[in-house]
């Protein structure tokens, strides 16, 4: 793997806040290594750890995007929705930003079912057949696609399990986290002072609270994967 | 530059390993156990269904074997072997002359819904999106999906992959609720090419049919290699035990054949051992005994294996 430039700063780090952990009380032991201090009862992370561990990150997603692989980013949390489908929709990636069922991955037969209803109820609605049912009918289809899109809307376009995952706050994804470890999936996560380092692949100490600090991280990665995807049309 | 490489026993490391020549990270050496594990623990691994989830944090490293690691050329080997208690230097590679940082992704110009579309239609085709932009065809997934056949029951599919199975043993298990006795069928089957590749599975349903095709798929997710010599034998004794049953194998010479009993049988044959003693010394539990003969089997070690391992030559081992 070749090492690129990622335009990661310490400073812009710092101003996003992404050296904050959550209160000392909270911590798992794990983390010892990446915790580098505590002020005012917060750990602080180590954030050349987390410079380091980025930019390794980066050249992964930028190689495994250069081969054409497919990209998941889940993140669930209320603040970080909206970056996150923003995110995944810049970097052509699926994303899960409502809640992730469980069984999305491990029982990938059963979602696909769900996502041909989805196909079936769009390509209805396209089609302008909903409105020629009476009114209860298209009531209850147009709630059932409303339902599946807010579910399964960033995923349409999967078409089987994903390459990598990447995962924004290991205590909210802990499901989706364990299905892509017994499948064997390579995951990325977003590590605060009171999560595991061990669960994922990769995991970048960050903090997962700020949306400043998530949406730094975030940025890198997709900035990683837009210019893989780009070397993979060139080079195609 | 390298982090240096003392791994730690409580880091994973992944069976997904491509060894780059020119990868400037030194790969850690190939464990002891058969690449189908990926632990470095001591813990013994019990060959049993797919774990189920417990919602505790977990305390212990993982023990799950993954089943589908498609991903084999993603390379995550700098991630092993990190020893977090040595300091790392951050020196981040220079940027290029006139390096302009691209934008944020919500900064920039909004895309129209259109856009997005086509653009994820380039790469991944219509999928499940039900229309398209670029005019290719909505229905291209459903041929990905097996067909239910208007009859009722589809057709039973060939055997798919060369693996064979046959069946340990069925039985009709009950259930009493208030309104009386459910009857499932409890099915036990052992999976196996006779290449040396097995596994056993349990299904439950409450046709035998699908109880049988459910175990079946069970053991194809359980599957694992025995070490087999060239007279189709073992390399050496060894016994397993899985609940009470225990379980004792003993290679034999060409011509014996397989002189077992019961579960026990079944596996070997279907492993592919042409030769072999074996004896079910405690339970007589079928599932139990196909359990440990797996545990029995997965202790062994080839003769040149272990030689390798411990660096010195095999004559040593014999002595």
């Amino acid at each position: 793997m070749t090492r690129r430039y990622w335009n990661i700063n310490l400073e812009e780090m710092m101003e996003a806040g992404v050296h904050f952990g959550h209160g000392t009380r909270k911590w798992n032991p794990r983390m010892a290594p990446y915790i580098s201090a505590k002020r005012k009862g917060i750990h602080i992370t180590n954030l050349t750890r987390t410079a380091r561990f980025l930019s390794e990150a980066c050249d992964l997603v930028f190689d495994a995007a250069s081969r054409g692989k497919q990209f998941l980013i889940v993140g669930t949390k209320k603040k970080a929705a909206d970056l996150v489908a923003s995110a995944a929709i810049r970097a052509r990636c699926h994303y899960v930003n409502k809640k992730w069922l469980g069984g999305m991955s491990t029982n990938w037969s059963t979602t696909e079912m769900r996502l041909h209803k989805f196909r079936d109820l769009r390509a209805e609605q396209k089609a302008g057949r909903l409105n020629r049912l009476p009114k209860r009918d298209a009531a209850m289809l147009k709630r059932q696609l409303s339902h599946l899109q807010a579910y399964l809307g960033g995923i349409q376009y999967m078409t089987g399990l994903p390459d990598i995952v990447i995962i924004v706050d290991q205590q909210e994804e802990y499901t989706a986290l364990r299905e892509c470890v017994t499948l064997g999936i390579p995951t990325i996560c977003l590590i605060d002072t009171n999560c595991d380092p061990d669960l994922a692949d990769i995991s970048i100490p960050a903090n997962d609270d700020a949306i400043a600090s998530i949406r730094l991280i975030l940025n890198k990665l997709v900035s990683a994967i837009c210019e893989g995807r780009s070397s993979y049309i060139r080079n195609r | 530059m390298a982090a240096s490489a003392t791994a730690l026993s409580s880091f994973l490391s992944f069976s997904i390993r491509k060894s780059l020549p020119t990868s400037p990270f030194k790969l850690s050496p190939e464990p002891l156990l058969p690449t189908n594990f990926c632990c470095l623990c001591s813990k013994t691994k019990r060959p049993k269904t797919p774990p189920t989830f417990s919602q505790s944090f977990p305390s212990k490293p993982l023990k799950f074997k993954p089943s589908q690691a498609k991903s084999n050329d993603i390379d995550t080997t700098f991630f092993d072997e990190i020893n977090p208690e040595e300091e790392i230097n951050f020196e981040p590679v220079e940027p290029p002359e006139g390096y302009v940082p691209p934008p944020a992704f919500d900064e920039g110009l909004p895309e129209t819904e259109e856009e997005i579309a086509a653009a994820y239609e380039e790469i991944y085709g219509p999928a499940y999106s039900g229309f398209t932009v670029l005019g290719n065809n909505i229905y291209v997934m459903d041929s990905k999906v097996k067909k239910t056949s208007a009859f009722g029951k589809t057709k039973k599919e060939k055997i798919r992959d060369g693996l064979e199975e046959r069946v340990v043993q069925v039985r009709r298990v009950t259930k009493v609720v208030k309104g009386g006795k459910q009857l499932h069928f409890r099915a036990i089957v052992v999976v196996g090419d006779k290449q040396g590749q097995v596994g056993v599975g349990v299904g439950k349903a409450k046709e035998v049919i699908g109880a049988v095709q459910k175990s079946a798929t069970n053991a194809r997710r359980n599957l694992i290699t025995v070490p087999m010599t060239k007279y189709k034998t073992f390399p050496h004794r060894s016994d397993g035990d899985y609940g009470a049953a225990k379980v004792m194998l003993r290679p034999a010479s060409p011509g014996t054949g397989v002189i077992a009993g019961g579960a026990v049988r079944i596996v070997l044959e279907m492993a592919g051992v042409e030769n072999a003693l074996g004896k079910q010394i405690r339970s007589k539990n079928a599932l139990n005994n196909a359990r440990a003969t797996v545990v029995a089997v997965q202790k062994m070690r080839q003769f040149s294996d272990v030689a390798r391992q411990r660096g010195i030559p095999m004559e040593e081992l014999w002595k």
